[in-house]
C-alpha cells in the first residue's frame, strides 16, 4: 500500500515533467517566430564558424531572456502539478473510513530531531520508541495497539505548526506529544484549538502552562516550581542577600523573571543581578561585580556549559560564597567541568534524578528505576531528563487512554488527560486539574549537593 | 515576443501559472499541504525582494530575516496590543521594514562586497538581539503568542485556503510590480549597477537613488512577508529571524540566479518544498526523511557551491544554456560557445540599444 503511493507519486511527477518538457518544446517556435527582427532567421540557420559579431551575441542573450520568462513559469506549473499529484495520492484525505473498531490508538509527537534542540528531541524519541515497543509487546492499551507518529520540527516554529497540522488532519491523531522547545510548543496552539486536540508539551518554558490553555499540558518541572524550592533552601541556609547570575537564553531569562518575582516574597534581596550570553567563556567581570556587592550567596540560572566556567572563575577570584543552582546544573558535564571547584554546589531539580530518593517499593521508585534500566539496556546510556519528560508524557497518555472506552474522540481524551491523578513518572507524581496542567508539586523536587564529582541528595 | 517590444506584456504562460496557483486550494483539500504551500508563498515574497536587491542591483544582504522579523512584530504588536485593524498593521509592517531598509541602504552607499555583507550581517544580528531584549514589544524569548488571523473588513482569513489566497495574492501583486520595475528604466538602472558602478555612473544612472530604492523595496516586501507570517502561524518568536534564515534567503537568490525574477522564485519554491518533502510524499521512509532534515543545511551549502562553480548565473543561467543548446539542435560547438559567452554578458544595456544593433 505504502509502496504504491510512492510509485504513484513519482509517476505523477514523471508525467508532469514530461508534459513540461513537451510544453517548453512547443513554446519554442512561438518565441522564435515571435521575434520582431530578422535575426530569428540567422538563428535557425547554421551558425557562422567565424567569431560571432558582438551585437549578435548580445541580441541572443536578450532573446534567451525573453523565453526564460515563459519557461520558468512552466517549471513552476510543473511543481504545482506534481504537488497536486502528491496531494491527491495522500492517504486519509477523505475516502478512508474513520478508525475501525480494532484500529490502533494514534498519537502524534512533534520533536526537534534536527536543529538546535536535536539532542532533546533524540532523547525523547528514544524514550517514546522504547515505551511504544514495551506497551505493544504487553498487548497494547485496552486491547488495541498504540501507535506514535513522530514528526521532526527542525527546531522551527513554522515547521512545528505544519507538523501539528499534518498529524491532526492527515493522521487524525487523538493527542500530540511535544514539541521539544517552548517556541515550537506555543506555535502549534492555533491548530490545536481549531481541532480540539490536546497537547502534552515536553518543553520547560513557564509560559506554556502560565498562558493557560485548556488543551495544553506540560511534563517538565517549570521554573515556577523549582525556583521557590531553591530559594527556600537558601533561606534555610541563612542567606539574605543574593547575587544572581543568569544567561540571556530562554531558560535563563525565564528563570530570572521568576526569581526576581519570588525572592522578595521570601525576604531575599537580590543585591547584584548579572547576566551573560550562552557561549561566553569568561565570567570574571560579572563575578568581580558580585564581589564588590555584599552578597552572601550566588544563585546561578542557566542551561548551558557556562556554569562550570563560572564556578571555576569564582574559585580563581577567591570568591568563596556558597553557590546555588537549578535543573540546568543537573548534568554530569557540569560536575566534570567544575571539578574541585564544584564541591558544595547546591541545586534543586526533580526528585527522580536519584531514583532512590523515592521510597523503595513505591510506585515512583518502580516506574523510574524500571524505565532507567530498560533505557540503559536498549541504548547503552542512562536516560537524561528529556527522555524522562517524554516517558512521562507517554505514561500520562496511556493512563488516560486506559480510562476511556472504545475509540475516544480527541475531546474525550483531553478530558481523560485532565483527570490524570497520581500517575508516577520521571518528573514526579502527576496530578492535573482544571487549572493546573503542569501537575507537579514541591514534593516532586529535591535538593542535591555536589560532592567529589557526584551529586547526592541534600536537605 | 511581446516583451521584445517597447510595451512589456506578461507572457500568457504567466497568467496560466497564476491561474494554476490560484486554483490549487480548489483541487487540494488537504489543509496541511495548503499550509506548506502558503509557507512557500511567504518565502517567495521575500525572494522577490532579494531578486531585485541581489539579482538585479548586485547588493548583498545577509540580514534580510531581520526585515521579516520587523514586519512580523510590527503587525502583531499593532493588531494585538494597540488594536488597530489588521490591514493597518500589515501596511505599517511594510512601511517600518522599508524604513529599516533605508537605514541599511546608507552603509551600502559606501561599502561594497564583503564589507557590505558584514554591515548587513551586523544589522541582522543587532535586530535579532533587539527582538529578544525589547520584551515589552516582542515578548522576548517567550515570543508573541495568540496573534489572530488576518482580517479585512470583517472577513477573517481563518481557513488555510483563504490564507493561501491572501499570501499568494500579495506575492502575485509583488511579482507583478517587480516585473514592471525590471522591465523599465529602474530595472535597467539596477542591472547596470550589477554590471559595475563606474559604468553605471558613466551611463548617467543615479547610483545612490537606485541602491536606496532596491533596499527599500526589498525590505518592504520582506516586512509584508513577516506580517503575513505572524497571521498564518499565530505565534512569533525571535528564533525565526536569525542569521541562518537570512543565509537561506540569500541562498535562494544566489541559486535562482541574477538578473531574473523567475529564477529566485522557482528556487525558493523548490527549496521550501524540500524542507517538507517527507510530509509531501507520505510514504517516504522515515530514515530518508530524517537524513534530509539532518543534512538540509549541507544540501543548501552544496547547492550554492555547485551553482557558483558550474552555473554562476544560477537556475536562470542553466535554463538559458539549456535553451540555447536545444535551439541549436545539436548544432556546432561555435553555436554553443556563443550561448555560453552570452551568459557571461550582463544584459546591462537598454533593450532599445540592442534592438538597433540587432537590425
Amino acid at each position: 500500500m505504502r509502496g504504491r503511493h510512492l510509485r504513484l507519486s513519482f509517476g505523477v511527477l514523471k508525467a508532469a515533467l514530461a508534459a513540461a518538457l513537451a510544453a517548453t518544446k512547443d513554446a519554442q517556435p512561438i518565441s522564435v517566430g515571435g521575434g520582431r527582427f530578422s535575426t530569428s532567421a540567422a538563428r535557425s540557420a547554421p551558425p557562422p564558424v567565424s567569431a560571432p559579431h558582438p551585437s549578435f551575441s548580445s541580441f541572443r542573450f536578450s532573446r534567451s531572456g525573453v523565453s526564460l520568462c515563459k519557461r520558468l513559469p512552466v517549471l513552476l506549473l510543473v511543481c504545482a502539478l506534481a504537488m497536486s499529484g502528491f496531494g491527491c495520492k495522500t492517504p486519509g484525505s477523505s475516502e478512508e473510513p474513520p478508525s475501525d473498531n480494532k484500529g490502533p490508538f494514534k498519537i502524534g509527537a512533534v520533536l526537534s530531531l534536527t536543529g538546535t534542540y536535536a539532542p532533546l528531541g533524540e532523547s525523547a524519541k528514544k524514550a517514546i520508541d522504547l515505551e511504544v515497543g514495551r506497551i505493544n509487546a504487553q498487548g497494547g492499551v485496552n486491547g488495541r495497539e498504540i501507535q506514535v507518529l513522530i514528526e521532526d520540527d527542525g527546531t522551527d516554529e513554522a515547521k512545528s505548526l505544519a507538523a501539528a497540522s499534518r498529524l491532526i488532519d492527515r493522521e487524525e491523531v487523538l493527542a500530540i506529544i511535544g514539541a521539544s522547545g517552548t517556541g515550537q510548543s506555543m506555535s502549534m496552539r492555533s491548530e490545536l484549538n481549531r481541532a480540539g486536540v490536546a497537547q502534552i508539551s515536553l518543553a520547560g518554558g513557564t509560559v506554556i502552562t502560565d498562558d493557560f490553555d485548556s488543551l495544553v499540558f506540560q511534563t517538565p518541572w517549570s521554573n515556577t516550581l523549582v525556583v521557590p524550592y531553591i530559594l527556600d533552601a537558601m533561606v534555610a541556609r541563612n542567606v539574605s542577600k543574593v547575587a544572581l547570575l543568569s544567561d540571556s537564553g530562554g531558560y535563563g531569562k525565564d528563570g530570572r523573571a521568576v526569581i526576581l518575582q519570588e525572592a522578595p516574597k521570601l525576604g531575599l534581596e537580590i543585591v547584584s543581578d548579572q547576566t551573560f550570553n550562552p557561549g561566553d567563556t569568561d565570567m570574571s567581570t560579572q563575578l568581580t561585580k558580585v564581589r564588590s556587592s555584599d552578597a552572601d550567596a550566588i544563585l546561578l540560572w542557566n542551561a548551558g556549559k557556562e556554569a562550570a566556567i563560572i564556578v571555576r572563575n569564582a574559585t580563581d577570584l577567591g570568591l568563596n560564597l556558597p553557590m546555588f543552582g537549578g535543573s540546568g546544573q543537573a548534568r554530569l558535564e557540569f560536575i566534570e567541568g567544575a571539578g574541585e571547584a564544584g564541591n558544595g554546589f547546591v541545586f534543586a531539580t526533580g526528585r527522580s534524578l536519584v531514583p532512590d530518593n523515592w521510597e523503595k517499593g513505591s510506585a515512583q521508585h518502580e516506574a523510574v528505576s524500571k524505565f532507567a534500566e530498560e533505557y540503559k539496556a536498549k541504548y547503552g546510556e542512562p536516560p537524561d531528563i528529556f527522555a524522562g519528560h517524554a516517558f512521562d508524557a507517554m505514561a500520562i497518555v496511556v493512563a488516560a487512554l486506559e480510562r476511556t472506552e472504545g475509540m475516544p474522540t480527541p475531546a474525550e481524551l483531553r478530558d481523560a488527560i485532565e483527570q490524570t491523578s497520581g500517575i508516577p513518572g520521571f518528573g514526579g507524581t502527576f496530578t492535573f486539574s482544571a487549572n493546573d496542567h503542569n501537575g507537579l508539586g514541591k514534593k516532586d523536587v529535591a535538593l542535591y549537593v555536589v560532592r567529589d564529582g557526584k551529586w547526592e541528595t541534600a536537605e | 515576443m511581446a516583451d521584445m517590444g517597447g510595451k512589456p506584456r506578461l507572457p500568457w504562460v504567466s497568467w496560466l501559472i497564476a491561474a494554476a496557483v490560484a486554483c490549487i486550494p480548489l483541487v487540494i483539500t488537504d489543509r496541511f499541504l495548503i499550509k506548506v504551500l502558503t509557507f512557500v508563498g511567504l518565502n517567495v515574497l521575500v525572494a522577490i525582494g532579494l531578486a531585485l536587491l541581489f539579482g538585479y542591483t548586485g547588493q548583498v544582504s545577509m540580514g534580510h530575516a531581520a526585515f521579516v522579523g520587523i514586519g512580523a512584530y510590527t503587525c502583531a504588536f499593532l493588531t494585538v496590543r494597540i488594536g488597530t485593524p489588521w490591514i493597518v498593521g500589515f501596511a505599517a509592517a511594510g512601511v517600518i521594514a522599508a524604513a529599516g531598509g533605508l537605514l541599511l541602504a546608507l552603509p551600502s552607499l559606501r561599502l561594497k562586497g564583503h564589507y557590505l555583507a558584514m554591515a548587513t550581517l551586523g544589522f541582522g544580528e543587532i535586530m535579532s538581539l533587539i527582538f529578544v531584549e525589547a520584551e515589552s514589544v516582542t515578548g522576548g524569548v517567550d515570543g508573541f503568542a495568540r496573534i489572530p488571523p488576518p482580517s479585512v473588513a470583517g472577513f477573517e482569513f481563518k481557513e488555510p485556503a483563504t490564507l493561501y489566497w491572501l499570501v499568494w495574492a500579495v506575492a502575485g501583486v509583488a511579482l507583478l510590480l517587480a516585473y514592471n520595475i525590471t522591465r523599465f528604466r529602474p530595472g535597467r538602472a539596477m542591472l547596470s549597477l550589477h554590471g559595475g558602478e563606474i559604468g553605471a555612473v558613466a551611463s548617467g544612472v543615479d547610483v545612490v537613488g537606485t541602491k536606496i530604492k532596491a533596499f527599500v523595496i526589498s525590505a518592504a516586501l520582506a516586512g509584508l512577508s513577516g506580517a503575513l507570517y505572524s497571521g498564518v502561524v499565530g505565534f512569533v518568536s525571535p528564533s525565526v529571524f536569525v542569521l541562518s534564515s537570512s543565509v537561506m534567503y540569500l541562498a535562494m537568490a544566489v541559486i535562482g540566479g541574477a538578473g531574473s525574477l523567475a529564477g529566485p522564485v522557482a528556487a525558493t519554491a523548490l527549496f521550501t518544498l524540500l524542507e517538507y518533502l517527507n510530509a509531501l510524499i507520505p510514504s517516504m521512509p522515515a530514515p530518508i526523511a530524517e537524513n534530509l532534515g539532518l543534512y538540509q543545511t549541507d544540501i543548501y551549502g552544496i547547492a550554492i557551491i555547485l551553482v557558483v562553480i558550474f552555473a554562476p548565473r544560477g537556475l536562470t543561467g542553466l535554463w538559458q544554456r539549456r535553451r540555447s543548446a536545444s535551439s541549436a539542435k545539436g548544432g556546432s560547438l561555435a553555436e554553443r560557445r556563443q550561448g555560453s559567452s552570452t551568459q557571461a554578458d550582463t544584459p546591462a544595456r537598454p533593450e532599445g540599444l540592442e534592438e538597433g544593433e540587432g537590425t
